[in-house]
């Protein structure tokens, strides 16, 4: 547990941390944010006592850290920083074992240590322990800084920026890695950040700070739902509002589909498709009752043993109704590998067909706005 | 050529011996100097060194041959004139060298060293010198290289090594000696120089080569 107790901080005339008081529980994700130089830094370092506050104290289970040798305490509490700063001259098992080594553990059991951590973030020990820095990308090196933190199993973390120089993708990696270690593991976790989409997927509890004071400390949903000042809803932005009203289908279908009915010929099917450059008919009864899908691929493949389209159509295709939420679609579009799903009315009419590109196009208006 | 050899083959021998011993001590002595020195400069805040690295280089431009001068009426014609001064002459480049590589060490890696937990002095052995190696392995080729034609001077007292020839060779107009000084002079600095490549290759971990070069 992690207790600051009206903790100031002054640099010349100007204040950074105005009289603060938290307090982080065992075993949460404390997420410190907010405008850049609001001091949320600066609150992080002084755990670990690289900065020493003017006034107040914080106390590390039970223990005022004011009291404690910084060097020893810093031994047993992890730091990851943003710009990794793995040692060049060290090679990864080095790097991972440099805190287990200034607590004079054996070379054994560092082996062992090293190759443990190695495994959780599935880099195997016999091609990794004994690379160099310069040799890893940029997300293996920060995966190594997180485990060098990690090594001499400290009961707190402190991360100060840690992803902040990483491409997204390789980003968001990271924070499932360290979300699943912290659970796995069980730390306390305090953690710098200014994207407000890293605090709220990786927080238990976020902590909004502005000039040197709280301007707000409570869970994500709590944050989301009650912000508790202008500030803070600016940081939560825009584009998460579109959480509260969900999209429809209707709302990125495209409604004029080819439809043809069950009575055509083959040949007119063949030829509508090559005429409207599609693959695919949609197959109606007399009704306009939606029947199935006729692709190109039947007619070319049974299309000279058949005189009607009925026996060519297929049901494999998906379908949804109009009013279901658009998200289902989108995650059966990108990971089913369908190009498309068809969007049924309530009677079984069709209404239309979402494609990944009506798709991309809502999605893409709903984050910067009505595009042409 | 062989009547050269057959009169000062054995001379040459010697002189080249006394040569390199002068070398290899007076480097030794300032490299164990000129690096704590330099360490000690580099912990210093950064207003002491921009005073005293321009004083020391001042120092650095006396001519060898004053400074030697006027050790020689201090402590007369020993061994020990000539070691001193070259020991002194050699510290510079190493001290100069180490509070570069010191200084030049990313903040990043102080603050992560710090942040583990380690000591100042864990910090100094354990990744700010190691990371300063190759500018100071530098500094101490550039201190010997330096040295070996310093130490040439040890003649000019009487103390023998490769400028007996040289010098003599000057007074007598004789060119066959001068070059029967230089080259030998020459191919030691070389030589030397060389060995001091492959230490920095041997001594640098692979994981700093890389940066090592640029």
């Amino acid at each position: 547990m992690i207790q600051f107790e009206h903790v100031s901080k002054n640099y010349g005339k100007s204040t950074i941390l105005h009289d603060l008081s938290f307090t982080v529980p065992d075993g949460q994700f404390l997420i410190l944010i907010g405008p850049s130089g609001c001091g949320k830094t600066t609150t992080l370092k002084m755990i670990n006592r690289l900065i020493e506050p003017d006034a107040g104290k914080i106390i590390i289970d039970g223990r005022d850290a004011g009291q404690m040798n910084p060097v020893e305490l810093r031994r047993h509490i992890g730091y990851v920083i943003q710009q990794i700063g793995l040692f060049p001259n060290m090679t990864v098992e080095q790097n991972i074992c440099v805190v287990p080594k200034l607590l004079q553990y054996d070379k054994t059991k560092c082996a062992q240590i090293t190759r443990e951590l190695l495994e959780m973030v599935n880099l195997p020990y016999d091609s990794y322990a004994g690379k160099y820095p310069s040799e890893l990308s940029g997300g293996q090196q920060q995966r190594i800084g997180v485990l060098r933190a990690l090594a001499a199993s400290p009961p707190i973390v402190l991360m100060d920026e840690p992803f902040g120089a990483l491409d997204p993708m390789t980003r968001e990696t990271l924070q499932e890695e360290v979300k699943k270690l912290q659970k796995q593991l069980n730390k306390t976790i305090v953690f710098v950040t200014h994207d407000m989409d890293e605090a709220l997927r990786l927080a238990d509890t976020i902590l909004f700070m502005n000039g040197g004071k709280i301007e707000q400390m409570a869970p994500p949903e709590e944050m989301l739902e009650h912000p508790a000042s202008d500030l803070v809803r600016s940081f939560l932005g825009k584009p998460r509002a579109a959480e509260s009203a969900p999209i429809r289908v209707e709302d990125c279908m495209r409604r004029n589909p080819y439809r043809v009915s069950k009575e055509r010929g083959v040949l007119e099917c063949a030829e509508l498709m090559a005429r409207s450059g599609v693959d695919t008919l949609l197959v109606t009864d007399g009704n306009e009752k939606y029947l199935g899908v006729l692709p190109i691929r039947n007619i070319r493949l049974y299309g000279r043993t058949v005189d009607s389209i009925v026996p060519l159509i297929t049901r494999e295709v998906r379908t949804v109704r109009v009013g279901e939420d658009a998200r289902g679609v989108m995650e059966y579009l990108m990971n089913s590998g369908d190009s498309y799903v068809v969007v049924l009315n309530g009677d079984d009419t069709i209404a239309g067909i979402i494609t990944k590109n009506s798709m991309a196009r809502i999605v893409a208006s709903t984050l910067w706005g009505e595009t042409t | 050529m062989k009547e050269f050899f057959s009169v000062y083959g054995a001379m040459l021998g010697r002189s080249v011996l006394v040569h390199l011993g002068y070398v290899l001590l007076s480097v030794a002595a300032g490299f164990i100097l000129g690096l704590l020195l330099g360490i000690l400069l580099s912990r210093l805040p950064a207003r002491w060194s921009a005073v005293l690295l321009p004083i020391l280089s001042v120092f650095q431009t006396i001519p060898g041959i004053v400074f030697i001068g006027l050790l020689f009426l201090e402590l007369g014609m020993t061994p020990a004139t000539v070691l001193i001064a070259l020991s002194v002459y050699a510290t510079f480049p190493v001290l100069k060298n180490t509070y570069v590589g010191l200084t030049q060490v990313e903040p990043r890696y102080l603050e992560a060293a710090r942040g583990c937990g380690m000591s100042p002095a864990q910090a100094l052995t354990r990744v700010e010198l190691p990371l300063a190696l190759p500018t100071i392995i530098g500094g101490l080729r550039l201190s010997t290289i330096y040295t070996v034609s310093w130490a040439v001077l040890a003649s000019m007292i009487g103390l023998g090594g490769l400028g007996d020839f040289i010098y003599q060779g000057v007074a007598s107009n004789n060119n066959l000696l001068i070059v029967a000084g230089a080259i030998p002079a020459a191919i030691m600095a070389v030589v030397l120089g060389a060995l001091l490549d492959w230490l920095q290759r041997k001594a640098i971990p692979r994981g700093l080569r890389k940066e090592a070069r640029t």
